[in-house]
């Protein structure tokens, strides 16, 4: 049997983002088939939901997020957002250092696992979702829905009501980061064009490996 | 009520887990603050026992408003005494607790069970410096009190409760300014709109919690002390 491959890893709620140090090359793959197989990895140093234990150094997600943006992004003020599955959060830096996070804890109003379900579920290609769909209140993912589909039934295409609930989840993000000019997106939600279009201010997709840049970041310097 | 202590009944703090009696979701809305959750199901499950003989329930500034429902709905639908009382006390008894460092836990207990009982013989109570704020009414899970450092000092209607000023609302409101404090509340409480703007106010920290803290919750607390504090916990 081989060596464990010696890894970094985000292990968020669906999927798992690596990267490998002896090859530096990266994977996804989902979290519970990569749970599976633990044992063919040696993880150095992890954040994320998904692993508590036998996960090298730990490392805090917003902690990640903030060195990784910092090593993609090169303005000295900038605001960057994480959609993960289960929740959402940022941080927020000023002359490049931390000046403001908050995380969106309770409530499944922001998770990318409703976005990602709902647009799989109606099957709409994002190319097809009207510019100027109303927003949907969006209290939370369930109270969202109901409202998305009490529209649906009064008639509205299947096509408007979902972009009208991304929209309301955009809404809610942007009130979480304060409405900065611009927004640098992290996470699996940076894939899904009709959320990234959702928003109403300049959104940067900065794509799924965030938060693993950070803790190359963390790992290369061992400020760990 | 001197009488019947003196007579060897015992008083519960119905906010607090009871012994022996797990909370029963069965009788307020589910969107419901989880204390006020817990009470009434301790008054049910006292009730059940035939161990209730009078719930003093607390419905002016001093609580909330639903409290003050709930007593209500509880005189107007069963036959459970109540005494509703209010408490506008505004002669401060001091707060050396929430000022000290002890740890956030302990200094939570004390100041829990000082409702009922004097402090333990002995205990000092030194004043620090605050390191950190913690904004906001016993939680709950007190499991989050021990993300903090011990130099954490206590902000909001639980310092007013240590103090015996329970409808304080100025002093709810104070905090030290320039110390990283997280202001807490539990979810579906009508504090939620303090904890809320006075962490927008002092550039804290808002944290609503239902019941137990979850994954993120803890997450996020644990970087606001390490961005703030460098704190990366007691390990
Ligand atoms: S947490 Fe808020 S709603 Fe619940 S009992 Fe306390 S003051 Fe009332």
């Amino acid at each position: 049997m081989s060596a464990p491959s010696p890894i970094l890893l985000d292990c968020g709620t669906g999927y798992a983002k690596i990267f490998n140090l002896e090859d530096s090359t990266r994977a996804i793959v989902p979290a519970r088939r990569f749970i599976k197989k633990l044992s063919e990895y040696d993880i150095k140093a992890s954040t994320g939901h998904n692993l508590s234990s036998g996960a090298g150094v730990r490392v805090n997600e917003l902690v990640a997020l903030a060195e990784g943006s910092l090593s993609m992004v090169d303005e000295p003020d900038f605001t960057v957002l994480d959609c993960g599955a289960r929740d959402v959060k940022y941080v927020q830096i000023r002359n490049r250092r931390v000046a403001g996070m908050d995380w969106n804890t309770e409530c499944g109003a922001f998770a990318g696992q409703v976005v990602e379900l709902l647009t799989r579920y109606l099957d709409i290609e994002p190319e097809n979702l009207p510019s100027d769909a109303p927003r949907i209140p969006v209290v939370c993912g369930v109270l969202g829905m109901t409202s998305m589909f009490d529209m649906i039934s009064k008639g509205k295409s299947h096509e408007e009501a979902l972009a009208g609930f991304l929209r309301g989840v955009a809404f809610n993000c942007e009130t979480l980061v304060g409405r900065p000019d611009r927004l640098y997106l992290s996470g699996g939600l940076c894939d899904n064009k009709a959320f990234v279009s959702a928003f109403t201010r300049e959104t940067i997709p900065l794509g799924r490996f965030v938060l693993i840049e950070g803790l190359r970041k963390i790992y290369s310097e061992k400020i760990i | 009520m001197q009488e019947r202590v003196e007579n060897g009944a015992l008083i519960f703090d119905l906010d607090e887990p009871l012994a022996g009696r797990p909370v029963k979701d069965i009788y307020l809305p589910n969107a419901y603050c989880s204390i006020l959750k817990r009470v009434v199901s301790n008054i049910f499950s006292l009730r059940e026992d035939g161990g209730l003989d009078l719930v003093i329930a607390t419905v002016g500034k001093c609580k909330c408003d639903g409290m003050r429902n709930i007593a209500s709905w509880l005189e107007r639908t069963t036959d459970i005494p109540i005494l509703k009382v209010e408490n506008d006390n505004a002669k401060g008894a001091g707060f050396p607790i929430s000022r000290s460092g002890l740890p956030l836990l302990k200094k939570m207990e004390l100041i829990v069970n000082s409702v009922f009982a004097p402090l333990p013989d002995g205990l000092t109570l030194e004043e620090c410096a605050p390191k950190c704020g913690f904004w906001g009414v016993p939680p709950y899970d007190f499991g989050i009190l021990e993300l903090f450092p011990d130099e954490t000092h206590i902000f909001g209607w639980t310092r007013c409760m240590e103090n015996k000023t329970p409808a304080d609302i100025e002093m709810e409101c104070e905090v030290a300014s320039g110390v990283p404090t997280v202001f807490f509340t539990q979810s579906f409480c009508q504090k939620s709109a303090f904890a809320y703007n006075l962490a927008r106010e002092h550039g804290g920290l808002y944290v609503e919690v239902d019941k137990m803290m979850s994954h993120s919750t803890r997450a996020k607390i644990e970087a606001f002390l390490e961005f703030n504090l460098g704190w990366r916990g007691k390990r």
